[in-house]
């Protein structure tokens, strides 16, 4: 029997081994997706309505009164991309090339600055199929995929058999959760593989580590038993092919990643270390490589309209720009920055005039003056997208829908331009 | 009532952790505007010991605030084994960023994570609609 | 049903049930054992059915014997049960038992909906003559969602 599989775009693990039932374009069964995964898949109960001035419009006001936002604008900002098609993601910096605008993705108060060291082969990164595979010890560090990639370790990292690993996690994996709190993820590992660790911890503890496998006794502020810490040493020491798989929790907590790389270098003198950053929204990896193959910076910066150069750096992250208040309009595509950003900096998004393109309503449509429904990616939209791991995976229609895809939204404000 | 409504309510001091949870996620993709996704998302995870300190019972709605902004919560007890007083949890969501520092220390990254904030019951006052954070 | 066709049929009440049909139908439940039915196990007569009720229905000691339950309302979808059972990983070791979508409709867990439906439960490895306490489901579900009772 041959099967026809879909991808999920729930989040950036893109399981590519989903099949469904449909009935009259509607999806009604799911199969294998998880339960975030099915609730992407069926689409959202509250679809967002093409409107100008809050208003209900047709396309074709919608975009040219668009267009006439972002003409009129001086700093205008592309922010988003990370539910995305990579199609769109190029036209969207394509668009900020041409208008001179600021762009940036999610990635930018998200996984951006490990995104950013493994594209700049600073750190040592490896595939989900060699994690699959190969991996022998893995470390969830200030992650809880068991809630934001909830098969990543049924998928991946933990149960599935691979070539190298063909008995099973019991035997043949060593999975390990650091983090400040017990998650879900950290139940699974068990007790003795948990290493709970105070809030704002994670460098010294990561300094510690590296002393445990420089064969110094690990000393940590927060007294952390200095005997499991060997332990800990020990068991990554031994590791054939080692992983750590990268959460938000640490990602915030790091101020710089110099601990990180220290560690990463440490446990490849001693055996071989590879790590997996966490992405979250479905194509926000595809985000950064489009933009750095296009620029060589993944996120953060502004074009200038004449001479098409950039200018880059954290003062260009969407939460400077718009602390500082220089940005006078904005296309939000693929995201919700009205719900993701502090709200002291999403005041300030929500008086300036806004375009929203997305599937659903969202919190930032309903303070746009312009809203633009697109397909569903990976539902009622085809094109490509990056996994958390760099590997490209192509979507594919489902369903039919009336809805222009994003690339196609924004082809047409650009050429309306 | 007793004269519990004539008493400030008492106001304690807490470090915010937030965190992920697949259910609020899964709520959140069907609508952002549903009553599931508010009921999944307009918490906050206390020690037991801070919702008696509250003079509050689970399940009371109580005031989460700080200078960034400010949100009416359902208080639930955590759960956790290990006790955590001044430690609370809130799922990452437009309640939790209402109150995240718009501070980056030049990284161009706000602290969402891990913030401090004050709670006090609110008695008796509605949970802040995703409508009205603003 | 055959095992009520085993029973003394007397409806003595003493092993605490109302009459022997109750009994026999907690006894396919696993909710009773077949040493609660004094008479049974006491009474010569009654001896070659006690040894062939015995042999039909496994004890139900350490090991549960049946009653796999998944509560749906936890269950997340996450497929560790589904990729950790060792039938699954048997009877489909390249989908199920690699981290993929089963291919093969003899495991016993599979996700639909975004939440795990359990057949061919008497596959598990809690049955069978070869029965062991096996954990898998139970040990990997990151939220308590599978229980056998
Ligand atoms: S883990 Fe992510 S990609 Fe896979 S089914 Fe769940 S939401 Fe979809
Ligand atoms: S003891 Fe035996 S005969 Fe008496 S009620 Fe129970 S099952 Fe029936
Ligand atoms: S107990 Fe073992 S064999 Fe039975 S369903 Fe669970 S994992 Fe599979
Ligand atoms: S392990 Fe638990 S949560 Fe995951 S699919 Fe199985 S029953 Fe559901």
């Amino acid at each position: 029997m041959s099967r026809k599989y879909y991808v999920c775009t729930g989040c950036a693990l893109l399981c590519d081994d989903i099949e469904v039932e449909t009935d009259n374009d509607v999806v009604t069964t799911v199969h294998a997706a998880c339960r975030k995964g099915v609730a992407r898949m069926k689409g959202c109960s509250n679809p967002m309505e093409c409107t100008v001035g809050g208003e209900k419009a047709d396309i074709d006001s919608a975009i040219s009164m668009a267009a006439t936002i972002l003409r009129d604008a001086k700093n205008p900002l592309i922010f988003g991309h990370g539910n995305s098609s990579s199609e769109a993601q190029k036209k969207s910096i394509g668009l900020a090339k041409k208008i001179g605008a600021y762009i940036d993705d999610t990635s930018s108060f998200c996984q951006g600055p490990i995104i950013e060291a493994i594209l700049q082969d600073k750190l040592k990164t490896c595939t989900l199929d060699d994690i699959r595979h190969k991996a022998d010890v893995i470390i969830f560090w200030g992650a809880d995929p068991s809630n934001s990639h909830p098969r990543h370790l049924s998928r991946y990292s933990y149960f599935p058999r691979g070539q190298e690993r063909q008995r099973g996690w019991e035997e043949d994996r060593t999975a390990i959760t650091i983090d400040i709190r017990r998650s879900e993820t950290a139940d699974i590992c068990g007790d003795t593989r948990f290493y709970q660790i105070p809030m704002g911890g994670d460098a010294e503890f990561m300094e510690a580590l590296v002393s445990a496998l420089s064969n110094k006794v690990p000393k940590t502020s927060f007294d952390f038993d200095k005997k499991r810490i060997l332990e800990l040493g020990n068991v990554l020491k031994k590791a054939k092919f080692g992983v750590i798989c990268v959460g938000l929790g640490l990602v915030y907590s790091l101020e710089q990643l110099e601990p990180l790389f220290t560690l990463m270098n440490k446990l490849n003198e001693v055996s071989s270390f590879h790590l997996m950053p966490m992405v979250g929204q479905y194509n926000m990896r595809g985000f950064n490589q489009n933009l750095f193959v296009e620029t060589g910076y993944i996120n953060r910066l502004k074009f200038n309209a004449e001479t098409g150069e950039t200018e880059h750096g954290n003062n260009y992250s969407v939460v400077e720009v718009l602390r500082d208040m220089s940005v006078d309009a904005a296309l939000i595509i693929g995201s919700d920055p009205l719900s993701s950003l502090p709200l002291s900096i999403a005041r300030y998004l929500a008086e300036i005039p806004l375009i929203t393109i997305d599937p659903c309503n969202n919190l930032t449509a309903t303070r746009s003056t312009v809203t633009i429904p697109c397909a569903l990616g990976g539902v009622e939209s085809g094109g490509t997208a990056v996994r958390m791991d760099g590997v490209e995976i192509e979507l594919k229609k489902i369903i039919e829908t009336n809805n222009p895809s994003d690339e196609e939204i924004l082809t047409r404000i650009t050429e309306a331009m | 009532m007793g004269f519990g409504q004539f008493l400030a309510a008492p106001e304690i001091k807490l470090k915010i952790v937030t965190y992920r949870d697949v259910f609020q996620n899964a709520a959140q993709e069907s609508s952002r505007f549903g009553e599931e996704y508010e009921k999944l998302s307009a918490i906050i995870k206390l020690d037991p010991r801070d919702i008696s300190r509250l003079s509050i019972t689970e399940n009371d709605t109580v005031i989460v605030k700080n200078s960034y902004g400010r949100v009416v919560v359902t208080a639930q007890r955590s759960g956790y084994e290990d006790a955590h007083p001044g430690i609370a949890y809130m799922v990452n969501s437009p309640w939790s960023n209402a109150l995240v520092p718009d501070k980056t220390s030049g990284t161009g990254v706000p602290k969402f994570k891990d913030f401090e904030a004050t709670a006090q019951s609110s008695k008796g006052g509605k949970v802040t609609g995703i409508r009205e954070i603003f | 049903m055959e095992i009520y066709q085993f029973l003394p049929k007397t409806n003595c009440k003493e092993c605490g049930k109302a009459t022997c049909m109750a009994f026999a139908v907690d006894l396919l439940g696993r909710k009773a054992k077949v040493d609660d039915c004094p008479p049974l196990v006491n009474e010569a007569k009654y001896k070659a059915n006690y040894e062939k009720l015995s042999e039909m229905i496994t004890p139900v000691g350490d090991v549960t014997e049946t009653g796999l339950i998944v509560h749906e309302n936890k269950c997340i979808g996450c497929g560790n049960c589904v990729v950790a059972c060792p039938v699954n990983v048997a009877n489909d070791p390249f989908g199920a038992g690699s981290g993929k979508a089963p291919t093969s409709d003899k495991v016993i867990f599979m996700v639909e909906n975004g939440i795990v439906k359990a057949r061919n439960v008497q596959e598990c490895r809690r049955f069978g003559e070869n029965k062991i306490l096996c954990v898998a489901c139970i040990d990997t579900c990151p939220t308590k969602a599978i229980e056998f009772v």
